[in-house]
């Protein structure tokens, strides 16, 4: 029973942390996109601000991980 | 390497400049100053004169022809090929060259249009005869009849009836009339009658105005089957000649399409040449040209000009003002295999001069954490197959310097497979291939790589602390120098803190980490200013959130070895071989794409966001020289040839 509630605690911890960088990045990327095709060479910068949400799933990985290991 | 930057002033007498222009523009290597921009200049911006504004005006007019013609072959023919430079590529001789394709080019356009025409008026006439003619009666075929055709509104063929009544009284019963539906609300009307009336009909019909059907000249004395088949020929004959025009128009096309695109840029040359003058300064009899020059270039100017002019134009580096030393341009030279990742951290921004050029650190580190994320020697394999292969093909860009990465990564992704024992994830194992290192697949190594992907990231980020540290000194910049110190010694009590809990530093090394910890958080906050307090902690936990942020190279992986041994395993759970061995293909080559592109953004990002942050300004602006877009030297002969015309 622990192996599991602590399996779906490290399943939740991942999946909510990937859907709020997912919202995050769907804005920022038709945003970014947007600006691209204004002036491409902002690419460097829509790259890091594309980038920059998957903090979020990166840290519920890193709970994820504290989880299983802990 | 950003290179040493020096700032010159060309100064000489005005009667030289025609030849000075040219030089630089072949030396290729000097940045000029607007005039206009230049702090103290104490002489006024050197205006056109009529005969260079006539000539420049000429060069546009040509460029737009060019243009033209440009636009429209590349719509015929499919080549990037550019012609090599011949001695007559001047402008006086582009310019003849140009006006006469084209006038080859309108003449077969204007004829081309002049049949597209007449197709289109002969189609309708076939259409029209076409349904007349199966309706004509015999009569219109004996010798000695002529007939008349007439289109006419549905509602007037009763009017139409009276007037064919009008026409048998006039031809004594001769005139025999027949009206057939072509249309919605459309009647075409054939009458036949003796010739000798043809006169008398036709005058009748006009003055009745009924509009006739008249057929082109050619075909208008002949009978409704002799014109559609008069017709018919006559189509095919101009479906001919346009075939001809187009397979002419494409030779043409091919044969002047790369000559067209060398005279383009030997065309923009020249104007560029022309906005050079515009930059300079002038006196009544001299001028004055102020520029950077990369500093190993400068004898090569000095050199250059003594030869051609001895000591009547000079070149001296002059010391940059103050108002200038923030937008010195930028100018880097790094070995090829550099190339790539340098264009990676322009699109970031162009590094400022006094910054260490990051462009050899990004070119380790980037294929460094790429490898480590895909570490796998069969992907790796294909990797640097598709880099080879596709690499040599593509123009220089974004997609060649992604490749240019992928061929360094796809190296690293070799290494880190025989590290982890991955030949396509976790086939290489059942082969009995076993890792050097550790197995990325096995759920006992999971706390090892994710202490590998932390103890990268402690390594990258201390290393961007200490470029920081060494900036901040050359740039004397004291707050920036006490803040990265103050970060890097607190980052150092933590981990202090952090190995006497977990006893692998004796207890007494507890009361150093609190103390390192607290002198690098004052360090921070004091250095910030009056924010500094609030700052200061936020800045710092911000370092330990990018230091976290090196878990993407465990995290992305465990999601490349994993979709691997999903491949791997569902082959097996299928009951035919071949569908099995299809299935793992297809789900190999999924993640193999995956692999080439999230590991890039990612690894790219590592160096943009937490990296750079630690000591990169960058925002400067690029060196720019006035440079020969396409080499060929302009002779002063055909200038004066051109402004003669």
């Amino acid at each position: 029973m622990d192996v599991a509630i602590k399996a779906l605690a490290a399943a939740l911890a991942i999946g909510i942390s990937a859907l709020a960088t997912a919202l995050a990045q769907r804005a920022i990327g038709s945003a970014g996109v947007g600006a691209i095709s204004e002036k491409p060479e902002l690419i460097g910068s829509v790259i890091i601000l594309i980038a920059i949400p998957e903090t979020l799933v990166i840290l519920g990985f890193a709970v994820a991980a504290i989880i299983l290991l802990g | 390497m950003i290179l040493e930057m020096d700032r010159v002033q060309i100064w000489g007498m005005k009667k030289y400049l025609e030849k000075v222009i040219p030089i630089l523009h072949n030396f290729g290597n000097m940045q000029l100053d607007d005039i206009r921009n230049v702090p103290d200049a104490m002489v006024q911006p050197f205006s056109l004169t009529e005969k260079m504004q006539s000539e420049r005006e000429e060069v546009d007019i040509l460029i737009a022809s060019i243009n033209g013609l440009v636009e429209l072959f590349s719509s015929l023919v499919k080549t990037e090929a550019q012609a090599p430079l011949t001695k007559d590529d001047d402008i006086l001789g582009i310019k003849n060259k140009v006006a006469d394709v084209t006038s080859q080019v309108q003449y077969l356009n204007n004829r081309k249009k002049t049949i597209q025409d007449e197709l289109i008026s002969l189609s309708k006439y076939n259409e029209m005869l076409n349904v007349i003619a199966p309706v004509m009666p015999r009569s219109s075929k004996k010798s000695g009849n002529a007939s008349i055709r007439a289109l006419v509104h549905t509602s007037q063929m009763q009017a139409m009836n009276m007037l064919a009544q009008q026409l048998k009284l006039m031809t004594r019963g001769k005139f025999e009339m027949i009206s057939v539906r072509v249309g919605e609300s459309t009647n075409a009307i054939i009458g036949i009658f003796p010739l000798e009336m043809i006169s008398q009909v036709e005058t009748f019909m006009k003055n009745e105005k009924v509009t006739q059907l008249i057929l082109p000249e050619e075909y208008a004395y002949l009978s409704t089957d002799e014109a559609v088949d008069h017709i018919g020929k006559k189509v095919e004959l101009d479906h001919q000649e346009l075939d001809e025009i187009d397979a002419r128009l494409e030779r043409i096309a091919a044969q002047w399409l790369p000559r067209l695109r060398t005279w383009q840029l030997v065309c923009k040359d020249r104007v560029d040449e022309f906005d050079a003058y515009t930059k300079l300064g002038e006196t009544e009899y001299t001028f004055t040209i102020f520029g950077w020059i990369p500093a190993e270039n400068v004898d090569e100017l000095r050199e250059n000009l003594k030869t051609n002019f001895g000591k009547k134009v000079t070149v001296n580096v002059i010391e940059i003002p103050k108002e200038l030393r923030e937008i010195i341009p930028v100018s880097t030279q790094n070995s090829k295999a550099v190339e790539p990742f340098e264009n990676f951290v322009k699109m970031r921004a162009v590094p400022k001069y006094s910054d260490v050029d990051p462009g050899t650190l990004v070119a380790f580190f980037m294929p460094l954490f790429f490898g480590m994320m895909v570490g796998d020697v069969g992907y790796g394999i294909i990797m640097l197959i598709i880099a080879l292969l596709v690499g040599k093909k593509v123009k220089p860009g974004l997609i060649s310097d992604f490749l240019g990465a992928l061929k360094w990564g796809s190296l690293w992704a070799i290494l880190f497979g025989v590290l982890y024992g991955e030949y396509f994830g976790t086939l290489g194992e059942s082969l009995g291939l076993h890792p050097l290192w550790f197995s990325r697949s096995n759920p006992d190594n999971f706390e090892k790589l994710l202490v590998m992907a932390l103890a990268v990231g402690v390594g990258h980020i201390v290393l961007g602390l200490l470029i920081g540290i060494w900036n901040a000194v050359i740039n004397k910049s004291r707050s920036h120098a006490i803040e990265r110190a103050g970060t890097l010694v607190a980052l150092a009590g933590l981990f202090i803190l952090g190995a006497s809990m977990l006893k692998a530093l004796p207890d007494g090394y507890n009361i150093v980490g609190w103390i390192a910890l607290a002198v690098g958080l004052v360090a921070m906050s004091v250095s910030m200013g009056g924010i500094g307090m609030i700052m200061g902690p936020i800045e710092f936990v911000g370092v330990i959130g990018n230091i976290l942020s090196y878990l993407r190279i465990a995290a992305l992986g465990l999601a490349s070895v994993f979709l691997a041994k999903v491949a791997n395993d569902m082959s097996g759970m299928v009951g035919s071989a071949a569908a099995g061995v299809l299935i793992a293909l297809l789900i190999h080559a999924l993640n193999l794409v995956m692999g080439m592109l999230s590991p890039t953004i990612q690894s790219l990002r590592l160096q943009y966001v937490e990296f750079f942050r630690k000591f990169y300004e960058g925002g400067q602006s690029s060196f720019t020289p006035f440079r020969k877009r396409i080499n060929v030297v302009f002779a002063p002969s055909n200038i004066k040839e051109m402004s003669k015309e």
